[in-house]
């Protein structure tokens, strides 16, 4: 992709920080992201990954630095404020609310409401049908809550939430975590597909074989730093587990920002 | 399958409401046996029913604090306060009682906002928070009238608290079991056309009509017991009494809130998963605000009931009140864990506590006993809770 250093950013992180008491859970990161483009974030338990994204996502407020999506500088200070920007998230803790069915939880926060302001139950359930039945065939219990649906069911309506809502960023923090061989593959197609719409997606994962199966990048982080940024096909698994272990940059390899 | 009990097991029935109400009715069934036909006697069931209605009302918002993870330990002092407060301004500054019962409602909702904004605002408990209301507001009713028990004389406003005059006669409460009939066919045949039209699946026709008809008999009976009680004194009975029309009424109200509105939705999503709920950008402490306000609504209204049912506003009024109503929440199948719970819930809940209380009553009980065998309800209600729970696989 020669064209790729002329290309706009869709996100730019510039010198991100964040300390929680006395502790700099992120100190002074960089990172962007193309559209189409999987940028794998990886690190130890702690490395600051997570708190870094979910300062994109507007879970935390950012202490310093700024980011800009599209070429222009977002302000973003609550959860709503990232949806407005297009960034959708799912979370490592799925982020559900395990007492409401799989329909409410796909609107949670952005419900259909009918002309008297009362929530339109009907459009939303044949909606979420739909979506859901994109993703697994078999999703028909719709109406139980999600606390009784398996896995990979919950990691569906966590999805369809990216989708439903037409993510143009889309941050997954260990997505396959919690599923079966068959259910992952399912997150991996979606993956390739989102990524073939344009999508651009920030992919935490522990898995090797996520990153160098889905991601285009990487990026590695250690005690709220970060490592660096290489191009997946240009480093090897061991070198990735010394970034992630040692902190140590690979030797001859050229840390890229752009595809 | 069988397809009876594959549509039995499809259809959203709440099948934990359908065992309360079972008991209910061994409870009454039990207690009319033992006292000879008394307890099912209309003029009981009447009693009962106006009864219980204050501890439903607030039980009814009791159950939305429980399922938003918070509790509300201070409602029976605040609800003393208010209703003294009220029964001060009418007797002793000479207030009509619209105007009192206005500023009760603007002191109640402060009361209710200070209290929700310590628990929102400064994340203090709940708990702590409501357990220094229990105390506060107690001398808060003391200090109102000096301690004096203020009578309430206004003769329309005695009637919201029912007793003599506090019903509405034959005819209007047939007409009004006639329009919630028809309100309720309505509902189902709206609902099954709006499924049609989004191609979403209908119960089978028997099942919808049972669902209906079930609540239609029980509301039929209701009015016919009420329609039959006669006070010796008067010339025509009484009716639903105007305690009940106003718990049926909060009731629906709150139901309303729960299934149909976004305020609903954002409690039981606050309670089930907080932190979920504000990544998807639920404003939780807005929520939480707006709840406790209606909670001042509420114990307004409960508190208008109590003085105009004792024609008086005294600084007791209310006593260990919280502790009732809470109870009427659990057994009423609230989890104390917080994010599931229902208001119908806490209306079979309050009326079983009541059905018990006063059916030992009639069994001539003593106190003592009633206590203690009360206390024992409400852990039978909780360790049936924990086993329900378990058996269905709903942790929460």
């Amino acid at each position: 992709m020669s064209s790729a250093n002329t290309k706009q950013s869709l996100v730019e992180l510039h010198h991100i920080g964040k300390a929680f008491g006395g502790v700099q859970a992120v100190d002074d990161v960089s990172l962007n992201l193309y559209a189409g483009e999987v940028v794998a974030l990886l690190g130890h338990n702690g490395a600051g990954k997570s708190t870094l994204m979910k300062m994109l996502a507007g879970a935390y407020p950012i202490d310093s630095g700024e980011v800009i999506i599209s070429g222009q500088k977002a302000h973003i200070r609550t959860p709503v404020d990232a949806q407005h920007c297009g960034i959708e998230s799912i979370y490592q803790t799925l982020a559900l609310a395990d007492n409401l069915d799989a329909v409410a939880n796909l609107f949670l926060g952005r419900e259909l409401l009918t002309r008297w302001n009362t929530l339109d139950d009907r459009r939303m359930d044949a909606q979420a049908r739909k979506v859901f039945t994109r993703l697994n065939k078999n999703f028909k219990n719709v109406r139980t809550p999600v606390r009784r649906l398996s896995g990979g069911q919950r990691q569906v309506v966590a999805i369809s939430r990216a989708i439903y809502f037409n993510a143009k960023i889309l941050i997954m923090d260990e997505p396959t975590a919690a599923l079966g061989p068959e259910e992952t593959a399912m997150v991996g197609n979606l993956v390739r597909q989102l990524k073939a719409e344009g999508v651009g997606i920030f992919l935490i994962t522990h898995d090797m074989p996520d990153v160098f199966g889905l991601s285009d990048r990487l990026a590695v982080m250690k005690n709220g730093k970060l490592v660096g940024t290489y191009r997946t096909s240009d480093v090897t698994e061991d070198e990735v587990l010394g970034m992630i272990i040692a902190g140590k940059q690979p030797e001859g390899k050229a840390q890229t920002h752009s595809l | 399958m069988n397809p009876v009990l594959n549509a039995l097991r499809q259809a959203a029935i709440d099948w934990r409401l359908v065992m309360m109400g079972t008991v209910l009715a061994v409870i009454a069934v039990v207690f009319n046996v033992l006292s000879g036909g008394l307890f099912l006697s209309a003029e009981n069931l009447y009693n009962i029913a106006q009864q219980t209605a204050v501890v439903g009302v607030v039980a009814t918002i009791v159950v939305l604090v429980i399922v938003a993870r918070h509790i509300d330990l201070s409602v029976g002092s605040v609800m003393g306060f208010v209703g003294v407060l009220i029964a001060t301004l009418m007797y002793t500054a000479g207030w009509h009682w619209v105007p009192a019962a206005l500023a009760g409602l603007a002191v109640a909702i402060a009361v209710s906002l200070y209290q929700g904004a310590l628990t929102a605002m400064l994340g203090v408990p709940s708990f702590v928070v409501t357990l220094g209301g229990l105390m506060s507001f107690r001398g808060a009713a003391f200090l109102v009238a000096d301690g004096k028990t203020q009578p309430v004389n206004d003769a329309f406003f005695q009637r919201l608290g029912g007793g003599y005059d506090g019903a509405i006669g034959v005819t209007p409460s047939w007409l009004l079991a006639g329009l919630m009939v028809l309100a309720l066919v309505a509902q189902t045949w709206a609902r099954r056309r709006a499924n049609s039209a989004y191609e979403l699946p209908n119960n089978p026709p028997w099942l919808d009509a049972l669902i209906v008809l079930l609540p239609v008999g029980l509301l039929l009976a209701f009015v016919a017991a009420m329609n039959s009680y006669q006070i010796p004194s008067k010339d025509a009975p009484q009716g639903i009494p105007v305690p009940v029309l106003i718990w049926a009424g909060v009731a629906l109200v709150l139901s309303f809130i729960v299934h149909r509105t976004r305020f609903g939705r954002y409690v039981f999503a606050m309670g089930g998963n907080p932190e979920a709920a504000a990544l998807v950008g639920i404003p939780v402490r807005r929520v939480t605000l707006m709840l406790f306000a209606l909670m001042g609504v509420l114990i307004t209204i409960a508190a208008i009931v109590s003085i105009a049912r004792l024609n008086a506003g005294t600084n007791s009024l209310g006593t260990s009140m919280e502790l009732y109503v809470i109870a009427a929440a659990v057994i009423g199948g609230t989890a104390l864990a917080g994010g599931s719970g229902s208001i119908s819930g806490s209306v079979l809940g309050a009326l079983i506590m009541q059905s018990i209380d006063s059916g030992m009553l009639l069994l001539d009980v003593s106190i003592g006993m009633r206590y203690v065998i009360i206390g024992q309800v409400l852990i039978v209600a909780v360790v049936f809770d924990v086993i329900y729970r378990r058996v269905t696989g709903d942790t929460v």
